[in-house]
């Protein structure tokens, strides 16, 4: 896998599990920590449907959106809500957050022992690199990637803008107790946002192994780069989201690889102080994300001094 | 049409209204006055659900709400404008219009999309605009225009002339008038703007301290002793 088209795959991965963070942050005011273990939940869907009943991970795409969907609103509904309905702080839901990615860190574990043992095969660590196809010398997994951004992409952009109950959900995201007073069963629209997030990550995950190896704390590591790209992208857009994930993921993938160049390979170990160093500058000067900034100003700045 | 019997409510612990008795009828604008702190924004957000209800009871067109949510409490017809935040301000203005007829049928929806627009003209050139891009008495009128389109029967204005100017405020009463006097609307005022809100008003109530001190025809409430206990820091 070439360095450019594989740091696309990565960004283009990266921007699914921002833009589901970056919802449920929205909706519930609840920052995920556990958005990294979902993804790993996606991998090891795609893994065991491979495993015990020979379907090609690209397949297993649909499967991946709705359990993900499902831990999403599992995460929810159990964990988030009954902390919010007493009117727990951030703090307090972040840390429940972060609880519940080791209790999903240690079911990953047992689960892929388990599946390890009746499968007989390697399942604490797997790629699945060998069962790519190949076209114009390059990975499937980038046409692949490309395609499923576009589309889930496309679909999110009808949904909130063009279907009443997605403009339902940007009026719950702006304004909840506004969306009430509408008449919109507010609960419904924070239930679809963990659906929808938890699906993102599935999917996201799903391809993650196509790109590299999953173990069971690939969620711990990516988490990092997540978190980054919400908060250099603006926590409260899921434009937002976008910008920053494709900024993160392009800039750790290919920052790491000419420093690499510059200092050797054992810079690579050490990738996720890219996204830290861009999630600190941006919290120094743009604490609210680039989507923050006034484009248009800016544009009629630089015309008016031209 | 409503009636509020004997309500004791407030925000979590905090009392705020104590046995406030309200009676609303059709077809009237009924005026909730006082002083600022006296409870007026809290009364309509108790008959809406948004706060804590210790006691008493709500009843609307005969049947109880006291407890059922507020989004149940907008399919039966009643639409709650609050002071400020009324409107989505990332959203554009039809997206908000959109959105107001969120729980009622397409067909109604287009038609009285349409009323709303007919009495509201100044909204109908700024459709694809965002709300937040709105002066003060356009985003109040989109506030009202929202209420109509949700097919609403008694909608509660909470102060819908606060920071407005003077041109912007006479041209809302008047609209509030209209809404009464053609589209048979009942219509619950919490107004600041005393002589006004009482000029257009068939009932008002005075709140004083949470608790009801004056309830009669709006003229009467001009002849009360506190009457210029209500009337201070505002021109007579």
């Amino acid at each position: 896998m070439g360095v450019f088209d594989g740091a696309i795959i990565y960004a283009n991965l990266l921007v699914l599990l921002s833009i589901g963070l970056t919802m449920t942050y929205i909706t519930t005011s609840v920052p995920n920590f556990a958005q990294g273990s979902f993804a790993v939940f996606g991998s090891y869907i795609s893994f065991t449907l491979f495993k015990l009943l020979k379907i090609h991970p690209y397949f297993s795409l649909p499967i991946s959106f709705i359990l993900g969907g499902l831990l999403g609103i599992l995460t929810y509904l159990t964990v988030l809500r009954p902390l919010i309905n007493k009117g727990a702080s951030v703090v307090i839901l972040m840390i429940a957050t972060l609880a519940w990615d080791l209790i999903l860190f240690g079911f990953i574990g047992i689960f892929s022992e388990y599946i390890g043992k009746i499968t007989k095969s390697y399942a604490t660590k797997f790629i699945f690199t060998p069962f790519d196809f190949k076209l114009f010398g390059l990975n499937g997994i980038f046409f692949v990637s490309m395609a499923v951004i576009i589309l889930l992409l496309l679909f999110l952009f009808i949904l909130l803008y063009k279907t009443k109950f997605g403009i339902a959900l940007r009026a719950s995201m702006e304004n909840p107790n506004l969306a009430e007073v509408m008449g919109i069963n507010v609960e419904y629209t924070r239930v679809f946002s963990w659906f929808l997030s938890g699906a993102l990550a599935g999917i996201a995950g799903s391809l993650l192994p196509f790109k590299q190896e999953i173990v069971q704390s690939t969620g711990a590591m990516i988490i990092v780069s997540i978190f980054a790209a919400s908060i250099v992208g603006g926590l409260g857009s899921i434009y937002g989201a976008l910008l920053g994930g494709y900024l993160i993921g392009l800039s750790e993938s290919l920052i790491t690889f000419y420093l690499s160049k510059l200092f050797g390979t054992g810079v690579l170990v050490y990738s996720k102080v890219i996204p830290l160093i861009f999630l600190i500058i941006t919290l120094l000067f743009i604490p609210q994300g680039l989507s923050s900034i006034k484009w248009e100003r800016w544009r009629k700045l630089i015309c008016l001094r031209a | 049409m409503l009636e509020i019997k004997n309500l004791y409510s407030g925000y979590k612990e905090l009392h705020i209204l104590f046995d406030v008795n309200v009676k609303v009828n059709k077809n009237e604008i009924t005026a909730i006055l006082g002083p600022n702190g006296s409870g007026k924004s809290t009364l309509l957000k108790s008959i809406f659900g948004l706060t804590t209800i210790f006691n008493g009871e709500i009843v609307y067109e005969g049947r109880d709400i006291t407890r059922i949510p507020p989004h149940s409490k907008t399919k039966l017809g009643i639409a709650y404008l609050p002071q400020t935040e009324n409107i989505f301000t990332n959203l554009s203005v039809e997206e908000n219009l959109k959105i107001s007829g969120y729980t009622v049928s397409p067909d109604i929806y287009q038609e009285r999309l349409e009323l709303a627009l007919s009495m509201f003209p100044e909204l109908e050139t700024k459709l694809k605009r965002k709300a937040g891009t709105l002066s003060g008495g356009e985003r109040q009128f989109l506030a009202i225009a929202m209420a109509l389109v949700r097919n609403a029967k008694l909608i509660m204005l909470d102060e819908p002339t606060a920071m407005l100017s003077p041109k912007f405020a006479s041209m809302m009463f008047d609209r509030i008038k209209f809404l009464r006097d053609e589209l048979k609307l009942t219509i619950l005022l919490v107004e600041q703007n005393v002589l006004k809100a009482l000029d257009i008003s068939d009932r008002a109530y005075m709140l004083i301290g949470g608790r009801v001190v004056f309830d009669g025809k709006a003229k009467d409430l001009v002849n009360h002793e506190k009457f210029d206990q209500l009337c201070i820091g505002y021109t007579l």
